[in-house]
Parts: structure tokens; sequence; C-alpha cells
């Protein structure tokens, strides 16, 4: 007695079959026990019996194509199944188990914890509006207005709400589960994530005159965007998440390159920086505050940086 | 009948340029009717064959990419025209070619001898000899004009044909660091070059520019600086680097101006708790400004102060520079929290450098350094967000873009931001400049 199954591309389990006999035959023949409608799979495939010993062993039966463990590149005359590995023949994924094959413990369901994720996005989704709202709040210097309020409120809710919808029905696609709310949360956790660079870069700037944080911001928010991604790959299937990592790193480099091309061909034509200066109430100082020379002796030292620009522009026009 | 009437109006303008000439002993000679003729017929009858029209041509397809008006003033040649006429020949000289065309309807080639930066003047010489020209005013060279005295300002309008626009002299030009004349008069685009001469047919100026936004306020550069600029022209070898000599002209006409604005120093003005230095320069135009009375009513009162020089120079139809920039503004708030104070000085406060041009073609892209700076460790020197950001001039070594902008640090309520924006500035003189502007920042209290 054995249980056979096939498999998906995704090694998810398609079918399954009870065989009681000794001995399975497998092909796309019709005097198969189990028939395979892969255009790749020999008539009379594939033959699977005990051998003395008792293990469970696939054999090749002289096909074109022949038989080879999976992602195995040789092929195998004769191979003995562990249950653990599909074997594969023509496009098709085969997996052999014993009856007595061991499975894992059941998960216990937690009745505690049930809620758990439900009460953490809620809250973090509103501490993201919050924290918006905040921002405009902040920055509100005209007459107050409903709208102004509402609109960002608005747009980040949908926008989230979007974003994770479809996160959630790739995940039902692929995975057959949308993990609607495991998604929320990593989209809340990225929203949070850029808001509070965003503020500390901000802050950075100004306490401390790093402009620095200011500048390459675009690159964080990038880099946030791809953890946001790998996390929810990983929710989608776990499998090959060091493939899916790098793919979407390369993306991101890709796109803080082109970013930063295009900011440094743009301060080339128009000669100006696009990040604006902001500033913070005077308490929020954290530098000391420099004696003139200093500052002054930066302020010379920036002349050569000029002149520099002036002589590569006079090479430039020579060409 | 038109074309009869035409004939005997040029018929008269021949023995009136003979009239003008010649003086007055024959005038008086003459018929009683062209006596009692207008000075401003004369005047326009006198001038034709001396009166030009400068065109700029595109030297490939021999076509005039731009137009403006000259005079001759001597026999072998030499006439006298704005630079701002003629600059895309003297910073292009193998794109564009220039070409005269007189009012009596004579042209031919014209070269460019030399120029004059500062008071947007060039000579150049025509391929035509023994023509009449126009002689300088002698009261007029040695500033003994008489203000309210009749001129007629000459020229070609928008390539509509020559005109004579009578106007009044009314003496200098003041807040203007270059010596203009002040001219009450009608003067359109395509007369810039053209003479202003006096009844007599004496070329008092040189018309250069109108007010804009103003009602016929024109300007004239003094007839001297021409007279000296033609003398230079005879005496010298015809300039053969434009662009070098443009460069050193500029460079020698900043100079003087930060010298002079250096020396004239700052005084100190009152907004709100604060001391803030303004220029003692005469020729800057100064002007306050509030939102006081804004609508929606604004959260912030703002109160400025703005002091622009009248300085720009003219050194390329895309490049005007040499202005000198100062402002303040005293915010204060008693509504909008810390924050919100904070972001309403942020909009403020962005450093600009000030237009200047097309930015590509003429600086290197700016850069820019902040930080928190004191000018001294007492009550009286707050501490300043001071953010400086320059431009290199790239076709002019040494000379520089700056604008500075200082936030004062030290309430969350109220705030100054005093800016200063210098234009074609050298290095040393502008850090020595912003240095003396941030000191004179200060807390009065």
């Amino acid at each position: 007695m054995m249980w056979i199954e096939i498999l998906s591309r995704h090694r998810d389990i398609t079918s399954r079959v009870r065989m009681p006999g000794p001995e399975v035959r497998v092909g796309r023949g019709y005097d198969n026990d189990i028939i395979i409608d892969d255009p790749y799979v020999a008539a009379q495939h594939l033959r699977i019996f005990r051998d003395e010993a008792g293990q469970l062993v696939a054999e090749d039966l002289g096909t074109a194509n022949g038989t080879f463990l999976d992602g195995g590149k040789s092929r195998l005359a004769r191979i003995v199944l562990d249950g653990k590995q599909p074997i594969r023949i023509g496009h098709t994924y085969l997996r052999v188990r014993e009856p007595h094959h061991e499975v894992e413990r059941e998960r216990v369901a937690g009745t505690a914890l049930r809620m758990l994720p439900i009460v953490v996005a809620a809250a973090l989704g509103t501490l993201a509006v919050a924290v918006e709202l905040l921002r405009v709040w902040l920055a509100q210097t005209a007459e107050p207005k409903l709208s102004n309020y509402l609109a960002p409120a608005l747009y980040l809710a949908t926008g989230i709400l979007c974003w994770v919808g479809i996160w959630a029905l790739l995940a039902r696609i692929f995975s057959g589960r949308s993990h609607f709310l495991r998604m929320l949360l990593i989209a809340l956790a990225g929203t949070l994530a850029f808001s509070l660079y965003d503020e500390l870069a901000q802050f950075a700037a100004f306490a401390w005159t790093w402009p620095i944080a200011r500048n390459y911001q675009y690159a964080v928010a990038w880099l946030i965007l791809a953890a946001v991604c790998i996390l929810h790959l990983r929710e989608i299937s776990p499998s090959r998440l060091l493939l899916k990592g790098a793919l979407v790193t390369a993306c991101v480099a890709a796109v803080i390159a082109v970013q930063a091309l295009q900011q440094s061909e743009a301060l080339f034509d128009t000669g100006r920086e696009t990040t604006a200066r902001r500033l913070m109430p005077p308490a929020f100082r954290l530098a000391p505050v420099r004696d003139e020379g200093t500052f002054f002796a930066d302020i010379v030292k920036l002349r050569a940086k000029l002149d520099g620009d002036r002589s590569q522009a006079g090479a430039d026009e020579e060409k | 009948m038109n074309s009869a009437k035409l004939a005997c109006v040029l018929g008269l303008s021949i023995v009136a340029a003979m009239l003008a000439v010649d003086g007055r002993a024959v005038r008086a000679a003459s018929e009683p009717a062209a006596a009692a003729r207008s000075a401003a017929e004369s005047v326009y009858a006198a001038a034709p064959p001396r009166l030009l029209q400068i065109r700029t041509l595109v030297a490939d397809a021999g076509r005039q990419t731009s137009i403006g008006s000259g005079f001759l003033v001597s026999a072998d040649g030499f006439a006298i025209t704005n630079y701002h006429v003629v600059s895309q020949v003297a910073l292009e000289p193998k794109t564009f070619k220039l070409e005269y065309v007189a009012a009596d309807g004579s042209r031919g080639d014209a070269t460019l001898l030399n120029v004059d930066l500062a008071n947007d003047l060039a000579v150049v010489r025509l391929d035509k000899r023994d023509a009449p020209f126009f002689t300088f005013d002698e009261a007029a060279l040695s500033g003994n004009l008489i203000k309210g005295e009749q001129l007629y300002s000459l020229g070609n309008p928008l390539d509509l044909g020559f005109t004579v626009n009578q106007g009044t002299y009314n003496g200098l030009v003041g807040r203007s660091y270059n010596e203009r004349i002040h001219f009450t008069g009608a003067m359109n685009a395509g007369m810039s070059g053209g003479p202003a001469v006096t009844a007599e047919g004496r070329v008092v100026g040189v018309n250069v520019a109108k007010q804009a936004g103003g009602e016929l306020l024109n300007f004239l550069v003094p007839a001297r600086f021409a007279a000296a600029l033609l003398k230079r022209a005879r005496e010298q070898e015809p300039v053969a680097d434009f662009r070098g000599e443009i460069a050193r002209q500029l460079v020698a006409w900043q100079s003087g101006l930060y010298k002079s604005f250096g020396d004239d120093g700052f005084r100190s003005t009152v907004l709100g708790p604060y001391r803030a230095p303004e220029t003692a320069a005469p020729w800057f135009n100064c002007w306050a400004q509030t939102n006081a009375g804004a609508i929606p009513r604004p959260r912030a009162r703002v109160k400025s102060t703005n002091c622009r020089s009248e300085t720009g120079l003219f050194v390329a139809s895309d490049l005007n520079t040499g202005v000198i920039q100062l402002s303040h503004s005293y915010i204060s708030t008693a509504e909008l929290n810390q924050f919100q104070f904070a972001s309403f000085l942020t909009q403020l406060s962005q450093p600009r450098t000030m237009g200047g041009g097309a930015t590509r073609k003429w600086f290197t892209p700016e850069r820019c350094h902040e930080d928190f700076v004191s000018a001294a460790a007492t009550p009286q020197h707050p501490p300043l967000r001071v953010i400086w950001c320059a431009r290199a001039h790239r076709k002019f070594d040494g000379l520089y873009d700056v604008a500075l902008v200082a936030v004062t640090e030290d309430n969350g309520s109220e705030a100054l931001v005093s800016r200063l924006s210098l234009q074609a500035v050298g290095y040393d003189v502008a850090v020595a400049l912003s240095k003396r502007f941030l000191e004179a920042v200060q807390a009065g209290k």
C-alpha cells in the first residue's frame, strides 16, 4: 500500500491517490494504474515497487525523456523514494509516501491571540492617519480648513487599502489564502516607518545641520518600499525568498540610481537644488552655534568647488 | 497727389539739412516760410544721411535678428550705437555680423571697434566716407545743459522708419549708479543707440532705455561717455577679443560698484525688537511692504523692507547682472504655534540667487552651505540660521552670484529674515560684505 501525490509546478498537491497493490505503473497509456496527461511522459514511464529491503523504488522503463529527482539534472534509472523529495517525469512532479509517513503535530488554535492582529492593525492604522494629520496641522500657516485635514487622511487610507487589496489578491491567486490582515500590518508598518524617517530626517537636517539626511530621503523611501514588498512576497509564499528579495532589491537599486541621475541632471539644467530647507522651532536646535569665523572659513572652502565647476564647464564648452 | 506732397517735403528737407549744418547766418537769409518751421522739422531734415539703423544679421542667413539705431560722428565713418544693439556680434562674432542702413537709404557693412559695457555704448566703423555727421554738444559735454531744454530723440522705432520725438531734458537720473540723463519723451524699441540732440542738432546723449511701467520716462547715456569711447576707438587698435574685453570691463565695473557699496556702508534700521542693516548708498530703490490688510487674514504679521540697486547691467540678451538687493522681513505671530511659525518662516527663507539670465549658459549650478551662526557671543547677537548659496559665472572668472539668508533663532514666535543678494561679485568681497551684514543683524533690546 502507498500514496501517490501529483504536484503542481509550485509543488502543491493537485491530486492524491491511494494505491493498495504492491506495484504501481505510471505513464500516459491506458494500461497504467495512474495515467498522466503530459505529452513528455512515455506511454509506460515508471514502475514503483518495493525492493527486497522493503523500500519504495521508482524504476524508469527505458523512456526517451527519463526520470529525475526534483531539482536534479542527471537522469536516473532507479530512484529510492524517501517520501520527502518529489521526482519529475516529463513536466510532472510526483511524490510517493508510505501510509506511516509522519506528519507534523496539529497547531493549537490560540483563542486569546485571535483578536490581537486586528487590534494591532487598527492601532497602527489610527496612528498612521494621526501622524499624517499632525503633519498637516504643524504645517498649517493659513486659515485652517477642514478639507486640508480630511483629504490627506482619505487619500492615505484609500492608498493603503488599495495597496493591501492588490497584495491580498495576489496572495489569494498564488497561495490560496489572502492574508489580508497580515498584508495590512506590513503596509501600515511601512507607512509609519516612512513617516518616522521623514520627520527624523527633517529634524536632523535642522537640529544638527545634516542636510544629507534630507537630500537622500528618496533613497530611504524606496528602500522602505522594497522591504515592504519583500515582506508581502514572503506572506504569499516563503519559498525562494532570497531570489525574490534579490529581484526586488535590484529593481529598487535601479530606481534609486535613475532618480539620482535625474536629480543631478536637473541640478545641472536648472542650477538649483529641488529640496526645501525646513526650519523648526529654535528649541530644536541641537548643534552648537558656530562663531562667524568658522562659518565663513567653510564658505571660503566652497569657492574651490565653484571654481572646479567653472573649469569643468569651460572644458565641456571647448569640446 | 500724396506722392507730390511727399516729394515737396523731401525737397524742403534737403534745404533744411544745409541750414542746420551751415548755421544761423544761412538760416536768416532763407525764405520766411523755412524760418518759421519748427525745430523738430529742421532736426528731422538734417538727420537722414547721418542717422543709421544698425542691424545684426545672422552671417549665414543674411537676415536681421535684431535692429537698433546709431549715428555717424566723424567724416571717416565712425558711428556710435548701444552696446546692447551689437552685443550678439561682440559675443558671437562667428555667427553674427553688422550692417547699417542710413536714413537716406544707403547701406553697407559695419565693423565693431570697441565697447563701453558700463555705459552701454559701442563704436562701429562704416564703409562710408565723407558723409555728414553729428557733433557733440559742448554744453552737454561739460555738464552745463539747462534743465527743461527741448531735446529731440532720433531713431527707427520698431523698424517703422526714422522718427523724431520731441522731449525735455530733466537733468541726471537720481538713484542711478551709472550716470544717465532723464529724458521725457516717447521712445520705443529700435530707437536704442540713436542720438538725442538739441534744436541745433548737436548730440546730448544716446537713447538707451525706457522705464518699464513709466510713461514717457526714458534714459540717455550722457554724450561725454560717447565722446570718450570715440576717442579711445581712434587711439587704440580695434578690440580683437571682445569676450575678453567684456569680461575685463565687467570685472572693473563691478569692482567699482562693490567698493562704492562697501564704502557707503550700512546703517541700522529697527524692525520689531531687531536691528537690521540697510545700505547707505544713494542708488538704491527701497520699498516697504506688509501683509496687514490681506484677506484672508494672515495668521502671522510680516513687515518687510526691500532695497534694490538700480545697477542692472546689460551683458547679453539673456544676461543682466550687477544688481544688489537687501531685504528684511520681521515676522511675528500670536496665533501660530512654534511649529507652524517655523513652517511660515520656511516659506520666507528659501535661498534664491536672483534671476539674472539663462541659467545653464551663464552660471554653474548653485552650491549652498548652512549652519547656526552667531556673529558674537553677546545678547545683541542672536543665534542665526544662515544659508549661503553661490554660483559662479561660467564665462567671467572671479565673478559669482551670492544669496545669503539669515533667520534669527532666539524666539519661537517672532523672527527676522534678512537677505542679501549680490550679483557678479568677487568672492572675497562677497564674504566680507556678508560678514558685515550678519554682524549688523542684532536684537535691539
